[in-house]
């Protein structure tokens, strides 16, 4: 088996100690890799009743069978566990320089299982590894803590690392890969934090890849490298990064507005869009390992209330996150808001939306000046958020740091049945920015029928609905209307299929768009060997969907979970989407049918499962 | 071609309509803001079918034919399309995709301009009206 090195790392950091164990090989061509191969792990090795933030919770790091292939958005991989913010199962994705240097240190992956004594760090180079202790490194913010390593083990080492959020505990911690690169979504930093695992350093000496087929492999991503370079839609994210196109976002109603209350604000679509980020502050570009897209932002802002030094900037869901989302267009705000989330270790997505979830909650009075210790919590004003409520939360600071630091949900819980009506969420997941009503009613599904939640990279929904995706080889010829539930069941179940197969093979969704699906077969083809026609290769992503609902039905998630708040369907009151209604439920029963899904259960039935080769992974993970 | 009896008539429609999206003070700024040499290349359907507008240097000038200079832009596609993308009628990114469209250099300015597509698509309708092509407008 090529492609991928046939190793994983375990490592006890209660026993502290390390060792390489080697999955079995059938694992890789159905379950793939990131995503889906840490999915398939974990029914084998994981405990459905831990805690995910007890020392027995396991939290793995997986790679694709690209990582360290010189393709424009090879270099991602995923990180899953237990979310301690939703409580079932999650994943989530990080681009960056980590994973193709965990494949060249002979890695396809990391468990990480137990609670060591004291802050430690994992420490991994060519086919070793080893546990030492740090405590100096704890408490520490991501920046200092990852020059700090860098200082000990290297410039060229590659790190991971959480912030002061994840030490504490905060539900919506993230994990960064060397500053600037997030796992952010679903809390896994708190995964890493309860585990006394300040950060993991990797450095490979090596730097081959082998794949199946060298000379197929080496034609075909050389033709691939030059189409992403050359597209149209990648070189305009080049110039100017994800958020290149918020500005169009805000005409169709898709870019979310305080709390999701409304569609429209003109006057914020130039002033955070991606070209004036480049015009008022990009210092240069930035690029995973081997992508030529660059679309990561160095900026600087060198006076002002918000001056930050030149470092990592905003992309396109922080400069909502912390913009129009709280009622602000500050983009020099959104500039600090994400550099301190980052140097913090929090999602910028579950802070942003937690925190204007709180807006909200103090203008309808849910909740008042006491539980935001003194504080008047007003639109817009995004000081007190940089200067007071963000370190609450990550030290879970006052009334305020501690009601926030569990996610929106949580927080609403607390508070009482009025508050959860402005949640905007779905499986406990706060929603990204991107609002269906506008970006696409489709969206409205695969957030809802997502296993980790209201999530945007689960699928690429979005990119089918704005017409970036033809694949008429596997029937997806569709001339989606975004504002119509019209074939969006029939798009949804290949896109839940294609979002799978991308997380699993830890590709990036946007140069992926370049890709066209008998590509994609060639390229597992001539790197993996895994011998696949389409059918096959659809067949595996649909196969990884159906063993994360699986694992999600243990957790106690049933088909009444595949839903959205309510806010989200109800018509919007401006904007392109004004008054038009999503017919979510229409489109949900739908899909249900096409993937067999049982009404109640939100499981496939046995014949599925048996059709899918699921049955020994069913029967694993029901019979608790 | 679908909508057009030769060359000459949808270069005529383009070009009629640019310079009315110029006397609209709001479409002209937006216009001085892209600031490139767009090629609008539609030599498929005819060897002179194009047109070009120069959006640099804060003025907006249009004319017929390739312009001498290298464009930092060129859009190549049927008149047809053009004609349906003019009026609003076909998704540009859905266009690109499927390579109905073919774009060659930056296209940053125009995605500015991209939410502005139907206002562009009233004019549009407007200048076939006055030209006496109600009949091409697109329901």
């Amino acid at each position: 088996m090529k492609g991928s090195t046939g190793h994983f790392l375990y490592v006890d950091l209660s026993d502290g100690l390390t060792n390489s164990f080697c999955p079995p090989i059938d694992y890789y061509s159905r379950f793939i890799g990131g995503s889906g191969f840490a999915a398939r792990l974990f029914v084998e090795r994981g405990n459905f009743e831990a805690d995910p933030l007890d020392p027995e919770a396991l939290l793995t790091f997986s790679l694709g069978p690209f990582a360290g292939l010189n393709l424009s958005g090879a270099s991602r991989f995923s990180a899953a566990a237990c979310s301690p913010l939703t409580g079932h199962w999650a994943d989530s994705s990080c681009g960056g320089n980590f994973a193709p240097e965990l494949k060249f240190a002979g890695f396809d992956g990391i468990l990480v299982s137990g609670k060591a004594k004291k802050p430690s760090v994992l420490v991994i180079s060519d086919h070793t590894a080893k546990i030492e202790t740090y405590p100096e490194l704890w408490g520490l913010g991501v920046e200092k803590a990852t020059a700090t390593l860098k200082q000990k083990f290297g410039k060229a080492s590659k790190t991971l690392v959480i912030g002061p959020a994840g030490e504490n505990l905060v539900k919506f911690a993230c994990i960064m890969n060397d500053g600037h690169s997030a796992f952010g979504r679903t809390g896994l930093g708190a995964v890493m934090g309860s585990k006394g695992l300040k950060a993991i350093v990797v450095r490979a000496k090596d730097r081959n890849f082998l794949a199946e087929d060298p000379m197929a492999c080496r034609k075909l991503v050389s033709e691939l490298n030059s189409r992403i370079k050359e597209s149209v839609t990648l070189s305009v994210m080049r110039e100017n990064g994800t958020a290149a196109n918020l500005e169009g976002g805000v005409h169709l109603g898709d870019v979310p507005i305080r709390n999701f209350t409304s569609n429209f604000w003109e006057e914020m679509a130039e002033a955070l869009t991606g070209s004036t980020l480049s015009e008022k502050y990009l210092k240069r570009r930035a690029n995973c390992d081997f992508c030529s897209v660059a679309c990561k932002r160095i900026v600087e802002i060198t006076q002002g209330p918000f001056a930050i030094p030149k470092g990592p900037g905003p992309e396109y869901e922080t400069i909502v996150s912390f913009g129009s989302l709280i009622g602000s267009m500050d983009l020099a705000a959104t500039c600090k808001a994400g550099r301190i989330c980052n140097d913090l270790g929090m999602d910028t997505i579950s802070s942003g939306a937690t925190i204007a979830w709180a807006l909200e909650a103090f203008e309808n009075g849910d909740i008042g000046v006491k539980e935001c210790d003194g504080i008047q919590l007003k639109w817009g004003d995004i000081n007190t958020i940089i200067d007071h409520i963000l370190p609450s939360i990550a030290y879970k600071k006052g009334n305020l740091g501690s009601l926030l630091s569990d996610g929106s949900v949580a927080a609403a819980k607390k508070i009482g049945p009025s508050s959860q009506d402005y949640n905007v969420q779905a499986k406990g997941l706060e929603a990204p920015m991107h609002d269906p009503r506008g970006g696409g009613h489709g969206l409205a599904l695969t957030y809802a029928v997502s296993h980790r939640g209201a999530c945007h990279v689960s699928s690429p929904m979005l990119f089918m609905e704005m017409g970036a995706c033809y694949y008429p080889e596997v029937g997806f010829d569709y001339e989606l209307d975004p504002l119509s539930s019209e074939n969006k069941a029939e798009s949804a179940v290949l896109a839940m299929a294609l979002g799978a197969l991308e997380n699993s093979a830890c590709l990036c969704q946007f140069a992926d768009r370049e890709i066209s699906i008998p590509e994609w077969v060639a390229l597992f083809n001539s790197v993996a060997g895994f011998n696949w026609d389409i059918h096959d290769m659809i067949k595996a992503g649909r196969r990884i969907f159906y063993l994360q609902r699986l694992m999600n039905h243990r957790y106690g998630l049933r088909a009444e979970d595949d839903k959205i708040s309510s806010r989200l369907l109800t018509p919007a009151v401006d904007g392109a989407p004004a008054g038009i209604v999503i017919e979510f439920e229409k489109m949900r029963t739908k899909f249900y049918n096409l993937m067999d899904l049982n009404p109640e259960t939100g499981i496939p039935s046995r014949k599925t499962l048996v059709d899918y080769n699921l049955e020994i992974e069913a029967d694993i993970i029901l019979k608790g | 071609m679908e909508f057009w009896k030769d060359e000459t008539e949808p270069i005529k429609a383009f070009i009629e309509l640019f310079n009315r999206a110029k006397q609209d003070a709001e479409l002209y700024e937006g216009l001085k803001k892209v600031n490139q040499l767009i090629w609008f290349d539609y030599t498929e359907d005819g060897p002179n079918c194009s047109f070009f507008v120069d959006c640099r240097g804060g003025e907006v000038r249009v004319s017929p034919g390739k312009p001498s200079d290298q464009p930092n832009l060129i859009m190549s596609l049927s008149a047809d399309d053009a004609h349906r993308s003019w009026s609003n009628k076909l998704n540009p990114v859905m266009a690109i995709t499927r390579r109905k469209i073919r774009v060659k250099g930056s296209a940053t300015g125009l995605l500015k301009l991209a939410p502005k597509l139907k206002k562009v698509a009233i004019i549009y309708n407007d200048t076939l009206k006055d030209l006496g092509w109600e009949n091409k407008i697109i329901p």
